[in-house]
């Protein structure tokens, strides 16, 4: 029987095909656009690492060594504070690191093309508290070492995608070797380094041992705050400068307690020696908490997405308005099938063949209109480049919009169908 | 085969009730060829659709092959409609855009039939209604008394207990009219029961048995008789008042 609904649904588009068109794409631009503007909310509220995000906590201290400028606790700590989180052996992974930017090429190359590359000075633990995925090699094993891993663009760039591992990279002067090289990599939001609106970022070109970057002075490319001179990163380990961004990882409640209890122990230190003027206040807050904290739901979008929700409620008013005559211009078949023998049920089936066969139509151009809504919107707003992505969720989600959108536009057609006297029908 | 007893259908508006049928009490038995007369507004269509369960009844008891119909629901009325009844309309009723093979297909897909069922009694009744080399032909391609074959064809082909015509010459020429009638005769000669409503006093003199109705009941007064004198007659419900 399916099929013969099927057989009757396409000669009912056959029959009326500027109704069924203008049905399409009614229902096709309401759920497109709303599927625009939920890519771009699934990018932005998404979680970047579902397995741990309750287990990976960002560190925030106030350490500031005096009553200005503010008594809440900073995101960014200093050299000192950092080896301290490096020091406890109660998360099963920590990380510290800063933002630095360095220009790239192969030392080997004849070319003296240079890329400019996006560099992360971190400490080892960085890539198995982030699963950074490797796609050769592996992560450096020290903070310090004239080595580094680069992501898989970089290695697009300069060797062609190939397997890169044992080549050595000029950067900024310096010859480091390539220890490893990662596959292609997104974190939407980059939950490591939401801070200063960089929250949709693509991944780091280049991971570079924390000490060997300080060393060699690679500057921060970050926000940072001091109350004394400096010249260079290379002055920092003992100034009061913060530039530093702490993760840990933590497996339990317990972890954690016990972490809180390490951190302000630390300071409390600081405060006995007179070094720490203000409260103690260190805070963790794991993936989800930090971004929340950070705002990286644009309201606007958000707003723009109920209007979507409105809009899409429209198309289906109107869908269901232009079925509801074609249903009306029918009732004479419909009548005829009744009187033959057809049930209400199998009159509705037949409905539901033809609303689910318009709701996949409608549900592949749809995703083409998202595509090409969210491909204007970068045109308008490049910052939206990283985040008006259609992942395979969405276009599921898509398809699925589309079907229910149809269903529903149907469905008070096919109640009034049923409605209808058959003799009435065949007078 | 058909048992009406004084079955009421009554159409109720804001200001209004009207009596379509009013304690209609018939009994048509298997084989009979029964045509139903009256003037326009008497009730002829709602008793056809009643008895073919296009309509329902207020009051009364109705069974159809010994089923009560009283009280059954969608699936099962439809059902029945598909297995027991095959209608023939005055406008033909087919599906334009649809092959002859289609719309005589259509009522044997609701029953469930497989592709080669549906073929071979799609083809059989073509063949009976002498049609069999028109059925990828559209409906628009014959000429009307061929159209009305066709409906009877589709009427046919789900071997129904009871045909049931709503003035099926009406809209035919004579020539077409009688090869029609020719054709339901034969049908009813082979054990057909029928039930047709007509304003042709001659067709309705050619069947076994008429009655006439009349503001929504029938008539003690029946105004034709059958010309054949072979068939059996039934005088339960009416008084026969004219030999011709």
């Amino acid at each position: 029987m399916f099929s013969y609904n099927l057989k009757l649904a396409l000669l009912s588009f056959k029959r009326a095909p500027s109704l069924y068109f203008l049905v399409l794409l009614t229902l096709s631009i309401g759920v497109g656009l709303l599927c625009a503007n939920l890519a771009l909310v699934n990018s932005m509220a998404g979680d970047p690492i579902p397995e741990k995000s309750d287990q990976l906590f960002h560190v925030s201290m106030n350490t500031w060594p005096n009553d200005t400028p503010q008594a809440e606790p900073f995101h960014i700590l200093r050299y000192r504070e950092a080896m301290k989180i490096m020091a406890s052996d109660i998360p099963k992974n920590a990380t510290v690191f800063y933002a630095s930017n360095v220009y790239a090429r192969d030392s080997q190359s004849k070319s003296l093309q240079r890329f400019d590359s996006a560099v992360r000075a971190t400490t080892p633990g960085f890539f198995a508290l982030t699963k950074a995925p490797f796609a050769y090699g592996n992560g450096f094993a020290k903070s310090s070492g004239m080595e580094v891993v680069i992501g898989d663009e970089l290695n697009k760039k300069i060797f062609a995608g190939k397997n890169s591992v044992g080549q050595t990279l000029e950067l900024d002067g310096e010859l480091l070797t390539i220890v490893g090289v990662l596959k292609p990599w997104s974190l939407r939001p980059l939950f490591y380094h939401a801070t200063e609106g960089r929250a949709f970022n693509l991944t780091d070109d280049i991971y570079a041992p924390l000490e060997t970057a300080i060393d060699l002075g690679w500057s921060i490319h970050a926000r940072s705050a001091s109350t004394v001179r400096y010249k260079g990163v290379q002055y920092t380990r003992d100034r009061d400068v913060f530039y530093l961004q702490a993760w840990v990882e933590l497996e339990n409640k317990n972890q954690q307690q016990a972490f809180q209890q390490y951190l302000d122990a630390y300071s409390q230190t600081l405060k006995d020696a007179g070094e720490h003027p203000l409260d103690i206040r260190n805070e963790l807050r794991d993936v989800n908490a930090w971004l929340l904290e950070q705002k990286i739901v644009d309201q606007k979008v958000l707003a723009f997405t109920l209007a979507s929700i409105l809009f899409l409620c429209v198309c289906v008013f109107n869908a269901s308005s232009l079925l509801l005559s074609r249903f009306h211009s029918a009732k004479f078949e419909f009548g005829l099938r009744r009187a033959v023998g057809a049930s209400n049920k199998q009159m509705l089936m037949q409905g539901l063949t033809e609303s689910v066969l318009l709701g996949a139509i409608a549900g592949l151009i749809s995703l083409i209109l998202s595509w090409l809504f969210l491909k204007l919107s970068t045109e308008f707003l490049p910052d939206l480049a990283n985040i008006a992505v259609l992942d395979s969720k969405l276009l599921v989600l898509g398809m699925l919009l589309a079907l229910i959108t149809s269903v529903s536009s149907a469905l008070y057609p096919l109640y009034r169908a049923s409605r209808y006297t058959i003799s009435a029908e065949l007078k | 085969m058909l048992i009406m007893n004084n079955v009421s259908r009554i159409y109720r508006s804001d200001t209004i009730q009207t009596h379509a049928l009013r304690d209609f009490s018939l009994e048509v038995k298997a084989g009979e060829f029964v045509a139903v007369t009256g003037p326009s507004g008497s009730g002829k269509s709602t008793f056809l659709n009643v008895a073919g369960l296009l309509d329902s009844f207020d009051q009364g008891e109705y069974k159809l092959d010994g089923v009560s119909v009283h009280g059954l629901q969608d699936d099962e009325l439809s059902r029945l409609r598909n297995e027991k009844i095959g209608f023939i309309f005055q406008s033909y009723n087919l599906i334009p855009d649809y092959s002859i093979f289609d719309n005589i297909d259509m009522p044997l897909r609701y029953r469930g039939f497989n592709a080669a069922e549906r073929k071979r009694r799609v083809d059989h009744a073509l063949e009976k209604v002498g049609l069999a080399s028109r059925a990828d032909y559209l409906p628009s391609q014959l000429s009307g008394g061929q159209q009305q074959r066709v409906a009877i064809a589709r009427a046919l082909a789900g071997e129904p207990k009871i045909l049931l015509a709503d003035e099926p010459t009406g809209n035919l020429d004579s020539l077409m009219a009688r090869q029609v009638m020719e054709l339901l005769h034969n049908l009813n000669q082979e054990g057909t029961t029928i039930i047709m409503v007509t304003h042709d006093p001659d067709q309705a003199r050619e069947v076994s048995r008429n009655i006439q109705i009349i503001d929504g009941q029938i008539s003690d007064f029946k105004i034709y008789a059958p010309l054949h004198s072979d068939v059996p007659k039934d005088n339960t419900n009416v008084k026969e008042v004219l030999d011709v």
